[in-house]
């Protein structure tokens, strides 16, 4: 299979890149996979797509580039296809618009795959037939405004499949928007098995991490903290990551003198090695897309005592069993959950084995399985559909015999 | 293909992976390295491989240079020991891999193990403690800190409230810790002022254990101010006994200062009004700061 995936920018450092950069790479081990980037600013990716992931981009942002786009004059006016009820219209142009077009255009994939909901409206418009057409959502359809979802309920019914990344939002989308004949799959996101040894569950730190943000909504944790130490004097907490929220949080912590027993961290690049020094790890936000981290936490080996918000934790977390979770909000069940887990080593560590057997499912190389089947069935499924609709099965066939030609094009693409 | 493109690939530095154990020695693995040749099997003449550790800011000579022999692992990875009773004086030192009289290059950081790092509690002993943590720099590279102290006081538990520091810690590295700080005393030296010492008797909580209770007040007394840093000390009975400086050095984190963070309270100065509270010097040494409120 020849898959192209369509992102923002490749270059950056980000969930929805590294995501991207876990599926291509293990895609590629099978498959003729590359990503295009809508930008490039920087010489190198921050991440590394690996050996068989081939990284083009359509408009050249380095400034000290001999091909540096951004003075094009249809760089400074508006798009008119990517959305602007989308977050990162400002970024968009006329130029982005011509690029994209070209480019889908011109496309020989089996499948093309959008990574955000303006990259997906251009490909549902104008990708041209052939391609089994993926429009990925990392974040969720409640976060969108109106306008937004107004502008995706004009375009999603041209895909072929929508993927969410979890099974809760999936049922939204096909709650709130009519997509007759597109398929929507919960996929979920990809964690590599760490490069380290699993914690062993017997140093007495909670961990915890993510951006410094409300929705993250530290706030709790640390007033539940202080219900635990009330108790278990002799357990810390770690919150590593950066954020908005820091001072309020550091005021926090002063203010209700618990200073010998909360950490801010700062921002950790692996985060592995800290998950690894922790027992436990908790996550108290009000709302998460995916719970990336609580996935990461897993991976290490560390039952997550989590609240469940939405989307994310409850299909992570088999309650109980491989980790904990409390009513969204709640300080006392938070505090309680801890508690339980630092009371009794034994459970702590039978849900931290059970958290390190059971977040196996999150591997990427099952994730790209489960990516590569729904390929399978939507290629199928559009030369059936396809003979009769659109006949596209024939456009297929098709794609397939000019994709020499179309490969050459992009190469010239690149060189220039 | 863009010529820019190829200096990034070029220039991809080698990378070291590194594991602490308990006992303050580092193993370092290294990968992504391209040798300019290939080195001389063990006994053989011909270049070898070596870890290279440059102390920062030192003027270039042989004792701010330690070379570890750098020899295939394993699994084939080229790897080196650090051991703790390999001296490393004080300071940050840059990691670098060199190939025979090559010029040494820099080493960019991979996964930290440290988790044998965190609260660690070294055992009875007189040789001088050793801790190094390695970190990764702002521009991306790999570099460790070092300490080495004997006799060392790490400072434990901080509380600051009711214009008082009440601190905890532990003595390491004495024959008798419980003899040493029955007859020592606790003092804050100003920084701005030799002549101002504050003296305070240690309690002891156990063999190894010490506390002691700082007024803030009494280090306000002379204050005329500005900034005014106070270094805590232990010092011991006797003209000749080395005296200990409060730090806090004993775990994984490389730098306290931001990390470990107190509230200042305020404090009645003659002079005027004032706040005073604890914090970690850019060494991880314990310090008080009288400032303008």
């Amino acid at each position: 299979m020849h898959i192209s995936f369509l992102i923002h920018n490749a270059y950056g450092i980000g969930g929805t890149i590294r995501t991207t950069y876990n599926l291509a790479r293990t895609l590629g081990e099978q498959h003729d996979v590359e990503i295009v980037s809508v930008f490039r600013h920087r010489e190198a990716p921050v991440f590394d797509p690996g050996p068989n992931v081939r990284l083009s981009h359509l408009v050249d942002l380095r400034k000290k580039s001999p091909t540096y786009e951004g003075a094009d004059p249809d760089h400074a006016r508006p798009a008119r296809v990517f959305p602007r009820s989308e977050g990162r219209y400002k970024q968009y142009s006329r130029l982005t618009d011509r690029r994209i077009a070209e480019h889908l255009r011109r496309l020989d994939a089996d499948v093309v795959v959008g990574t955000r909901p303006g990259l997906n409206v251009h490909i549902a418009r104008e990708a041209r037939r052939g391609p089994v057409r993926v429009g990925q959502e990392h974040l969720t359809l409640g976060t969108h405004s109106k306008a937004l979802k107004r502008a995706l309920r004009g375009a999603y019914p041209r895909l072929d499949a929508v993927t969410t990344v979890t099974r809760a939002d999936a049922e939204t989308y096909r709650g709130q928007m009519r997509l007759p004949g597109v398929r929507l799959e919960a996929v979920p996101n990809s964690v590599p098995e760490p490069c380290l040894e699993p914690a062993d569950g017997t140093g007495k730190w909670v961990v915890a991490a993510g951006r410094l943000a409300p929705v993250k909504r530290y706030d709790l944790l640390i007033r539940a903290f202080e219900k635990v130490i009330a108790v278990r004097p002799d357990w810390r907490l770690r919150i590593y990551g950066g954020g908005a929220q820091h001072a309020k949080l550091r005021d926090l912590i002063d203010h209700l003198g618990l200073y010998n027993h909360i950490y801010l961290m700062g921002p950790a690049n692996p985060l592995d090695p800290e998950w690894a020094k922790g027992s436990i790890a908790a996550v108290t936000s009000s709302m998460e897309s995916f719970g990336m981290t609580i996935v990461e936490a897993m991976r290490c080996g560390l039952p997550v005592v989590a609240t469940d918000c939405p989307h994310g934790p409850a299909e992570i977390i088999d309650n109980g069993v491989d980790g904990r979770l409390v009513p969204n909000g709640d300080v006392d069940g938070i505090a309680a959950a801890l508690l339980d887990l630092i009371n009794d080593d034994e459970l702590r560590q039978r849900m931290g084995q059970e958290a390190l057997k059971r977040s196996a499912r999150f591997d990427p190389s099952r994730v790209a399985g489960r990516y590569e089947s729904l390929f399978t069935d939507l290629l199928a499924r559009g030369k059936v559909r396809g003979s009769v609709h659109r006949a596209r099965g024939a456009l297929l066939s098709g794609a397939f015999a000019t994709k020499d030609v179309g490969r050459t094009m992009l190469g010239r693409m690149r060189a220039a | 293909m863009n010529e820019m493109d190829i200096p990034d690939t070029a220039a991809a530095p080698p990378r070291a992976h590194c594991v602490a154990d308990s006992a303050g020695g580092l193993t370092f693995q290294v990968s992504d390295w391209v040798r300019p040749g290939p080195a001389a099997a063990p006994g053989e003449a011909g270049p070898v491989d070596a870890l290279v550790l440059v102390r920062r800011g030192a003027d270039p000579g042989a004792e701010d240079e330690v070379r570890l022999p750098l020899a295939p692992a394993e699994d084939g990875r080229p790897q080196a020991a650090l051991p703790s009773t390999v001296p490393l004086p004080e300071g940050r030192w840059d990691v670098h891999v060199a190939h025979g009289d090559a010029e040494p290059r820099r080493v960019a950081p991979g996964l930290n193990d440290l988790r044998s790092l965190v609260d660690r509690r070294p055992g009875p002993s007189t040789s001088p403690l050793s801790v190094r943590i390695p970190y990764p720099t702002k521009h991306g590279n790999l570099s460790l800190r070092s300490w080495r102290r004997a006799p060392h006081a790490e400072a434990g538990e901080i509380r600051a409230e009711g214009g008082e520091l009440a601190v905890r810690g532990r003595l390491y590295r004495v024959g008798s810790p419980a003899e040493w700080l029955a007859g020592a005393v606790v003092e804050a030296r100003c920084r701005r002022d030799a002549s101002r010492v504050w003296t305070g008797k240690p309690v002891l909580e156990d063999d190894t254990e010490f506390s002691f209770t700082l007024p803030l007040a009494e280090l306000a007394e002379g204050w005329k101010g500005g900034e005014e840093a106070w270094d805590l000390w232990l010092r011991p009975a006797g003209p000749d006994a080395a005296p200990a400086r409060l730090a806090r050095i004993l775990d994984d984190v490389p730098d306290k200062k931001e990390i470990f963070s107190y509230p200042a309270q305020p404090v009645a100065a003659p002079h005027g009004p004032a706040k005073a509270g604890p914090y970690y010097t850019t060494n991880n040494d314990l310090a008080v700061r009288v400032e303008d409120a």
